[in-house]
C-alpha cells in the first residue's frame, strides 16, 4: 500500500505547522451531561494527512460535528483558513471548503445516483431561482457536473448504476458514492467519517491512491477517522487519538503505535493487526 | 344520474377542476419537491380571493390590480410562515400551517368592517353600494360566451367561458413547474425531501431552498385564490375550511405526489367527484336530501386518500420503486 506520507513535504511538526489550514481551540460540547467532546485542541497543516483514531465513543464524530457546523461548541474556537467558524451554519462553512462524509454514508436514496454526485458541485447558477431564465448557462453547466460525475464513477467502479436510483445500492457502495460526492466539492479539507468501512480491500487501495493523487496535485488537505489500524498507519503522516472526549496521543504513526498510554486506552492486542 | 349526461354539469366540472389544478400544484411543489407537508394551503387562496373583493369593492381598485396584489399578499403570508415556522421539523410544521390557515380564517371572520364576517364579500361596506367585485373579468367571460354561442348554442355559459380562461393557465404553470422540476435548484430540493444533513454539508442553504418553495406554492395558492374569486363572485369564510387544503391533498396523492403532469387527470377526477355526489339519487343515497348527498364527497375523498395511501401509495403516476427504497 502506498505510503502517502511521502506525498507531502509539508512540514510534520503540527505543534508550529507552517500553515494551519485548520486551527482547533479549547474546543468542548455538552449535551445534557453528556460531554462528548472535552477540552480539544489542535492544528491541521494544509495538504496533510491526519487521521482520528479511538475506541467508540470517543468522540470522533461529535468531533467531525463540530467542525463541520452541524453542532455547535459549547465552548472554544475553530479557525479555518483563518477564519472562525464555530458561530456558522455548516453550508457556509462547507462553501468555504470543508465538506464532510458520514459515518453511516448518507445517501439520497431517491437521487440517482449521478444526481447526488451532481448536487455536490458548487458554483451552479441553476442553484439558484434567478438563473431559471439562464437556460444555457445551466445546460452547459449540467454537462460539465455530469461528465465530472461519470468520471468520478468510473474511478468506483459504479458506472453502471449512474442513472439508478442511489437507494439500491448496497453499503458498501453507499459509502463509496458517499466519498465519491464529497470530492466532487472538491474540498480543500475533507473529513472523512470512515469512508473505507465495508468497501473491498482492492477497491480501498484504489482509493487511497486517488486520495494521494488529489493531495499531490490538488493541494488537498484530510482530517481522517478510521478503525482500520493498518489504513491509518500506511495513509497518514500524523495520528491523533481520543478516548473519552478528550486527546491522549497526537503525533506521527510510528510514535503512536509504540506510546504507551495509546496501547492501553486502544490500541492493545490489535497492534498485530498492522502488518 | 341524468345530470351526469348534460354539458352542463362536466362543464362545472372541468370549470373547477382548473382551479384545483393550481391549488394542487402549489402543493406538489411545496410536498412532492421540497418534501414540505403544509396543510394550511388554503389560507394563501383566502387571502388572494378576499383581497380582491375587499380592494374592488371597498376601494375600486382595478380587478386586474387588486388579483396582482392578492397574489403578492399570498406570496407575502407564504414567506412569514417559512420564516416564522419552516425550522419545524415535518409534522410541527404540518400542525404550524393548519394553525397559520385557521388564524387568517377567522381573522375574515370577525373582520366584518373590512370583509363583510360570516355574511361574505356581500356585506362589504362599500361606497358605490354595490356588491360585486367581477365587473372587469365578466366583460372577458362575456366575450368569450359571445364566441361561443355560434358553435355549442345555449350550452355557452360562464362556466365554460371559465374554461377557457383556466385551463390555458393550468397547462402554462404545469409546463414551468416541469421545467423547473428538472433544474439543480429542483434536485437539492429533493435531497433535502429525505435528509437535510447532506445538502447542508454540501454547501446548499436548505432553509432558503425551502422557504422559495413555501413562497411559490403560496404563489400558485393564491392564482387558484384568483380564479375561484371569480368563478364564484361571492366569497364567504367558510368557503376557505381546513378541508378544501385536504382536497388539493387529495388531488396530489391521486396524481403521485412528485408527478406534475399527473396533476390534470386526478384534478378532473376530483372536480367529478366534488360535483356528482349531489346527483347520486340512487338507494339507499336517494334517503338523503340533495344538500346531505354533497356532503357526501367529503366522505368519498377522504375514503380514496385511504384507499390510495393503502393500494397505491405513489399514486396513480407515480413510481413505486420510489416508495419502496430504504
Amino acid at each position: 500500500m502506498e505510503n502517502l506520507a511521502s506525498a507531502s513535504s509539508t512540514n510534520l511538526d503540527n505543534s508550529s505547522p507552517d500553515f494551519a489550514i485548520l486551527d482547533v481551540r479549547n474546543i468542548s460540547v455538552s449535551f445534557g451531561g453528556v460531554r462528548p467532546v472535552q477540552d480539544v485542541s489542535f492544528k491541521i497543516s494544509e495538504n496533510s494527512f491526519t487521521s482520528v483514531i479511538g475506541p467508540n465513543g470517543a468522540g470522533k464524530t461529535s468531533l467531525f460535528n463540530l467542525i463541520s457546523g452541524m453542532n455547535k461548541v459549547s465552548a472554544g474556537e475553530i479557525i479555518f483558513r483563518q477564519q472562525a467558524i464555530q458561530a456558522i451554519h455548516p453550508h457556509k462553512i462547507a462553501q468555504k471548503g470543508l465538506i464532510r462524509t458520514f459515518q453511516g454514508a448518507k445517501i439520497i436514496k431517491r437521487l440517482t445516483v449521478a444526481e447526488n454526485l451532481m448536487m455536490a458541485v458548487q458554483g451552479n447558477p441553476g442553484d439558484n431561482l434567478s438563473g431559471f431564465l439562464r437556460i444555457r448557462a445551466r445546460r452547459d453547466f449540467e454537462a460539465q457536473a455530469r461528465a465530472e460525475a461519470m468520471r468520478r464513477l468510473d474511478q468506483v467502479g459504479l458506472t453502471k448504476f449512474a442513472d439508478e436510483y442511489a437507494g439500491i445500492l448496497s453499503g458498501g457502495q453507499r459509502k463509496l458514492l458517499d466519498l465519491s460526492r464529497a470530492l466532487m466539492a472538491k474540498p480543500s479539507l475533507l473529513l472523512l467519517d470512515e469512508p473505507f468501512a465495508g468497501v473491498n480491500p482492492t477497491l480501498v487501495e484504489k482509493l487511497i491512491m486517488v486520495l494521494g493523487e488529489l493531495r499531490k496535485e490538488k493541494s488537498m488537505t484530510f482530517l481522517l477517522i478510521e478503525h482500520d489500524l493498518e489504513t491509518v498507519m500506511n495513509i497518514s503522516d500524523r495520528v491523533i487519538v481520543m478516548a473519552d472526549g478528550k486527546i491522549i496521543a497526537d503525533g506521527l504513526p510510528g510514535a503512536i503505535y509504540e506510546n504507551e498510554v495509546v496501547i492501553d486506552a486502544y490500541l492493545g492486542s490489535r497492534r498485530k493487526e498492522i502488518k | 344520474m341524468d345530470a351526469f349526461v348534460q354539458p352542463g354539469f362536466w362543464v362545472f366540472v372541468l370549470a373547477l377542476a382548473g382551479i384545483y389544478g393550481i391549488f394542487a400544484l402549489g402543493l406538489q411543489i411545496q410536498y412532492g419537491v421540497g418534501g414540505i407537508m403544509n396543510f394550511g394551503h388554503v389560507g394563501m387562496m383566502a387571502v388572494s380571493g378576499y383581497t380582491i373583493a375587499v380592494l374592488v369593492i371597498k376601494y375600486q381598485w382595478s380587478f386586474w390590480w387588486a388579483a396582482f396584489v392578492g397574489v403578492v399578499l399570498a406570496a407575502l403570508l407564504g414567506a412569514l410562515l417559512g420564516l416564522t415556522t419552516l425550522r419545524l421539523s415535518g409534522d410541527y410544521f404540518a400542525i404550524a400551517s393548519i394553525a397559520f390557515a385557521e388564524i387568517t380564517r377567522y381573522w375574515i371572520l370577525n373582520t366584518d368592517s373590512v370583509t363583510g364576517g360570516t355574511q361574505g364579500t356581500l356585506a362589504i361596506p362599500n361606497p358605490l353600494g354595490f356588491g360585486g367585485y367581477t365587473n372587469q373579468p365578466d366583460l372577458i367571460l362575456t366575450w368569450i360566451s359571445d364566441r361561443l354561442y355560434p358553435i355549442v348554442g345555449d350550452e355557452a355559459s360562464r362556466d365554460m367561458s371559465m374554461i377557457f380562461i383556466v385551463w390555458p393557465f393550468l397547462f402554462l404553470f404545469i409546463w414551468i413547474a416541469s421545467k423547473l422540476q428538472q433544474t439543480s435548484w429542483a434536485r437539492v430540493l429533493r435531497a433535502t425531501r429525505e435528509d437535510d444533513d447532506v445538502p447542508r454539508s454540501l454547501g446548499k442553504n436548505v432553509f432558503r431552498f425551502r422557504l422559495q418553495t413555501l413562497v411559490i406554492g403560496s404563489v400558485f395558492g393564491g392564482i387558484a385564490g384568483v380564479f375561484w374569486a371569480l368563478q364564484f363572485a361571492l366569497l364567504a369564510p367558510e368557503d376557505f375550511l381546513r378541508i378544501v387544503t385536504f382536497y388539493g391533498w387529495m388531488i396530489l396523492i391521486l396524481a403521485g405526489a412528485t408527478r406534475v403532469k399527473g396533476l390534470i387527470i386526478a384534478s378532473i377526477f376530483f372536480g367529478f367527484l366534488y360535483g356528482s355526489t349531489r346527483f347520486l339519487e340512487f338507494w339507499p343515497l336517494s334517503l338523503l336530501s340533495s344538500p346531505e348527498r354533497a356532503y357526501l364527497r367529503v366522505f368519498l375523498i377522504g375514503f380514496v386518500i385511504i384507499l390510495l395511501m393503502l393500494k397505491r401509495p405513489q399514486g396513480l403516476f407515480g413510481k413505486r420503486q420510489e416508495m419502496v427504497l430504504e
